[in-house]
């Protein structure tokens, strides 16, 4: 009997043996991580006159969000691969998972795909590892880059934002160029016209105004004739979205500081007693006259109850307006107006934004094709084109803002022009840059919400800054 | 009459249940036949319309819904195929005999049902990657064998444990050899139990969504979050992700309706008969 | 020999498959010794710090006290309500024939789908569950705002989806009762409530706890529906711990600290199956008689 125990024994270790072996050795040690970091760029290796056809052939993988900027590239793809000679194969994710989606490929060290699109802030994330191409090599090789591209005419706050040393707290603006931007979106105050006009009121100009306005529509929008509305929507969900919109552009404005940053050192700043004042008001401004639920909404919510009149206002990205304020999208097209929103300190209109930008990977095996392909794609030809022809708003080229036929079609939408204008100057990135980002903002939500909920701002707010203290470096 | 006065009063619990049960369904039908301009503005009445239906299955919104749900079908039904053949024997052999190991091996396979996916979901990705399973059927199935394999294990134990072994016996004593006795015998017995419990397998494979968020892209991505794609870009398309997640309960509701009556007999494995 | 092996022979494939889910555990358990994240591609050992930090961070006890409210919250009320749905449905009335032809409709709704719509529809300002309730004054319930409202929706929409299951497999267990207990109870003249106690509940117990087993482990690691409806919020309240895992390992990248976290969940769920599995098997021989 007990020789069978043993036999037993042997056999099932050979049995999972067996199994295993084979994939022992596929998988090394089994990190995803990278194999060393390459002495110089592959633009170096680009040589001779600029030719839009030298990687005809060639086919450029790239991973895409779903919006509808990446829907008017998709339209323009055939021009791209006429014009090159190269295909570009795609695959779409929607938001909720894109970004997981990306930094799971990325992290595993593959070159999945060769280009794919980013925001400022993952740069933060995914420079550090060397995830990212620096694309400044690209850029200035005359040889890789045709002379119409004209560096010069995008927003140069724009291109800064994209650019950086790699170094927690070093300013945005110096450093490897690791992406590059493409489309993006200022923080402004949106506002139903309908409701204005029928309580007389006008777009606040302070933040003490706007609380009151928030108030005020609450109070009396709903005896008005506008069923269930609230004054102003702003995401109030447990994500590192939660900030970055309406609450991060108010804050800057208020001239505050997420960190301080001392030879290197970065210390939390968002217990300062100004800052503490200013988050317990952002929270009463919700409390006032937010939506109902807050602590659960992110942009659908925001940019839903908008167009469904259940929202007096919106302090949020231009576009999540935008796209409820074309026609036929929503109860409230034809019915929304743009404004800057109320000025900070000293009148302040400093304001945060997210840029959709490009970037390709530093692991890529077609970096030639994949810089042809985000040349294109953020050249003049392309840009004025989708935001002409397509919902491309908010330019990052000065020649396609300025560009008649789109100005034309904006103007319909009362005040967008004139509030883009008027920020524009303004607006970059208020964050200071540091991997740890994500973490940083989505406790800083939960943090929020808790001072919502009824916590004194002062502690809530010291033992997140105790806690990033640790974290950020 | 007390009796009746309960009855009525059993039914209108019943009721109650089925309403907090079903609103949410029919809701998403409402959602589903909505234009998209009224999916906020009005509660019940609207004008409804199949375009939300017509854009979902034409691929029009660019997310290739129809070939999500081909992958869903061969994903889950691999899955479920997969677990059976390896299942069934593990079960019978663990129902009828009592060997050294059995308890703690079922247990093994039983926890696996019970690890959290994201334990494994990185180094699968990684792994996967470096074997080229990454974004596959071979891939997706394998990894649904979490799912599955310990539910069809175990309940089907509990099923093989609950047959007499009796019958098997004589069929032994008739000349039928061992596998002979567990096809021609024990598995025609236990059908009903295979049909329901495969069917709950089948199930809770197709409504995952962690493995195949982050273990697929394009080519073998599954409904459950391709249904999600429909929230993003302009605006959120409730009425597409209503659309598509009811299109998507269709594979499951053809396989449980075609074994109802196996359903509820099926699943009472266990003992408690004298 | 030949006769010891069969069993053995019969589990292989079984065992094989079970070895290929294992080494991704095992690689993920071997992970949590390093410090490995995006920060640094080359990790070195680290050896336990991953778990003593895990053990001593305040984040990680109130993840767990979550996890484990929401699992027995929702485990207890999937039961309670999943057996009387059952037994009402047992009566076989003309109403209980057509419902339990839809019984199983929920449980086929992905539960991150079902989150998504739930959400939706429990919205003050557009859902249709405010809207409807307004005429009973309840028109400005905001559910998920406070923590305990978060908690509890997040349970309701758990409830939602799996009390179909529970009451599947108890109303699998009624069909499957001896009829002779129940005759011989009623000749003796035994009310309801002493049949229901004393014969319906101890010979039902069998089937019920699989269901039980099932929902308690399985609502111990949830995920979806909280990443769906409430992502952790408001503050840390639905925080559970694959919610907290996942932040770790894929959004802020800290691969080992996050899959640690989930280990430790393994743990407790492994632990938790374990009593509970014992139990079931000395109850399921209570009830049954061997058969070898």
């Amino acid at each position: 009997m007990d020789t069978h125990v043993h036999d037993r024994r042997r056999f099932l270790a050979l049995a999972a043996g067996a199994a295993a072996a084979p994939l022992l050795t596929a998988c090394g040690a089994g990190f995803g991580g990278d194999d060393g970091k390459s002495d110089g760029s592959a633009a170096d290796d680009v040589t001779g006159s600029f030719d839009w056809k030298r990687e005809k052939g060639t086919t450029v993988k790239a991973l895409l969000n779903k919006h509808p900027y990446t829907d008017a590239l998709i339209a323009d793809l055939k021009s791209f691969t006429a014009k090159t000679g190269i295909e570009v194969e795609y695959d779409v994710f929607p938001e909720d998972n894109y970004f997981d989606k990306l930094t799971v490929d990325l992290s595993s060290g593959r070159a999945s795909y060769d280009v794919f699109m980013l925001g400022a802030y993952m740069v933060w994330q995914y420079g550090p590892p060397g995830w990212l191409e620096d694309l400044g090599p690209w850029m200035r090789n005359s040889a890789a880059t045709g002379a119409e591209w004209d560096q010069a005419d995008f927003f140069p706050n724009l291109l800064r934002a994209d650019q950086w040393s790699l170094k927690a707290g070093a300013p945005l603006g110096r450093g490897g160029q690791y992406a590059l931007p493409w489309g993006w979106e200022t923080n402004v105050v949106a506002y139903n016209t309908e409701v204005f006009r029928k309580l007389g009121l006008k777009p606040a100009e302070s933040f003490d105004e706007l609380t009151e306005l928030a108030g005020t529509i609450t109070q009396r929008a709903p005896g008005a004739g506008f069923d269930g509305m609230y004054g102003i929507a702003v995401r109030g969900s447990r994500s590192w979205a939660t900030i970055h919109p309406g609450f991060m552009t108010m804050y800057a404005r208020n001239g505050l500081r997420d960190f301080t940053v001392d030879g290197g050192k970065l210390t939390p700043a968002m217990n300062s007693s100004d800052a503490v004042a200013f988050t317990e008001d952002w929270a009463g401004m919700v409390k006032r006259g937010g939506p109902p639920s807050w602590t659960s909404y992110t942009w659908y919510q925001c940019s839903s109850d908008l167009g469904a009149k259940k929202a007096g206002m919106l302090f949020d990205a231009d576009t999540a307006a935008y796209f409820q304020a074309v026609k036929g999208a929503s109860p409230a097209s034809g019915k929304i107006a743009f404004h800057p929103g109320p000025k900070g300190r000293d009148g302040s209109l400093a304001t945060n934004m997210w840029i959709w930008s490009l970037g390709m990977n530093a692991k890529s095996k077609k970096k030639s094709a994949s810089w042809l392909f985000l040349q294109w794609a953020t050249g003049k030809e392309h840009l004025r084109k989708s935001a002409v022809t397509h919902n491309h708003i908010d330019p990052v080229r000065k020649s396609v803002a300025d560009d008649a036929a789109y100005k034309d079609k904006m103007r319909h939408l009362p005040g967008f022009l004139e509030t883009f204008e008027t920020v524009v100057d303004q607006t970059k990135i208020q964050f200071t840059p540091q991997a740890q980002f994500f973490d940083a903002t989505t406790s800083w939500a939960a943090a929020l919400q808790e001072i919502y909920g009824g916590k004194g701002a002062r502690s809530v707010l010291d033992g997140l800054a105790d806690d990033l203290a640790g974290k950020v470096g | 009459m007390r009796k009746r006065a309960l009855g009525w009063l059993g039914d209108a619990a019943l009721i109650l249940y089925f309403v907090f049960a079903l609103f949410p369904i029919a809701w998403m039908v409402i959602l589903s036949l909505k234009p998209a301009d009224q999916l906020f503005s009005t509660y019940f009445s609207f004008s409804p319309t199949l375009d939300g239906y017509r854009t979902v299955l034409g691929d029009s919104e660019g997310i290739p819904f129809v070939r999500f749900f081909v992958n869903s079908l061969v994903v889950s039904v691999g899955a479920v195929a997969l677990s059976l053949v390896v299942g069934l024997p593990a079960a019978y052999a663990s129902a009828r005999w009592r060997f050294k190991g059995s308890e703690n091996l079922m247990f093994t396979l039983l926890s696996f049902r019970f690890a959290p996916e994201l334990t494994v979901i990185i180094p699968l990705f990684v792994l996967y990657q470096k074997l080229g399973l990454f974004d596959t059927y071979v891939g997706m199935v394998w990894v649904l064998q979490l799912v599955t394999l310990p539910l069809i294990v175990w309940i089907m134990r509990s099923y093989f444990a609950d047959l007499t072994p009796e019958l098997e016996q004589a069929a032994l004593l008739d000349g039928y050899t061992r596998k002979q006795a567990f096809f021609k015998v024990a598995l025609p017995l236990v059908k009903p139990g295979i049909a329901a419990v495969s069917l709950l397998a089948f199930i809770f494979a197709w409504n995952n969504f962690v493995f195949p968020l982050i273990l697929t892209s394009n080519e073998a991505q599954t409904v459950t979050v391709g249904a999600l794609s429909f929230l993003g870009g302009d605006r959120p398309k409730y009425n597409l992700t209503a659309a598509a997640a009811l299109v998507s309960v269709v594979p499951p509701l053809l396989l449980a309706l075609t074994i109802q009556r196996y359903l509820v007999r099926g699943l009472s494995f266990g003992a408690v008969k004298s | 020999m030949r006769l010891a092996l069969r069993p053995y022979l019969l589990i292989v494939p079984a065992l094989l498959l079970t070895c290929g889910i294992l080494y991704p555990f095992g690689l993920g358990l071997y992970y949590t010794l390093f410090d490995f994240s995006a920060s640094k591609p080359q990790p070195d050992m680290v050896r336990f710090e991953n778990y003593t930090t895990v053990f001593t961070q305040e984040a990680f006890w109130n993840s767990a006290w979550v996890t484990v409210l929401y699992a027995v919250g929702a485990a207890l009320a999937e039961t309670v309500l999943g057996v009387a749905v059952a037994l009402l449905l047992h009566r076989s009335t003309i109403v209980g024939r057509i419902l339990e032809k839809i019984l199983i409709l929920p449980l086929m709704i992905a539960p991150v789908i079902a989150a998504i719509i739930w959400k939706l529809m429990l919205q003050p300002s557009v859902g249709v569950v405010n809207h409807l309730l307004r005429p009973f004054g309840l028109g400005g319930v905001q559910w998920t705002d406070t923590p305990t409202g978060a908690l509890l929706s997040s349970i309701a929409v758990d409830v939602w989806v799996y009390t179909p299951f529970v009451a599947i497999l108890a109303l699998a267990g009624l069909r499957s009762l001896p009829a002779s207990p129940f005759e011989a109870a009623a000749v003796d003249g035994a009310g309801w409530w002493y049949t229901f106690r004393r014969l319906t509940l101890p010979m039902l117990w069998p089937y019920v706890l699989v269901a039980v087993i099932f929902r308690f482990m399985d609502s111990l690691k949830v995920f979806d529906i909280i990443y769906a409806l409430t992502e952790g919020g408001p503050g840390d309240a639905t925080v559970v711990l694959q919610i907290r895992a996942y932040l770790e390992a894929i959004r802020f990248q800290r691969y080992s600290f996050g899959i640690s976290y989930t280990i430790v969940l393994w743990a407790v769920v492994y632990l938790a199956a374990m009593v509970l599995v014992k139990h079931l098997g000395k109850i399921q021989r209570k009830a049954a008689e061997v058969t070898t």
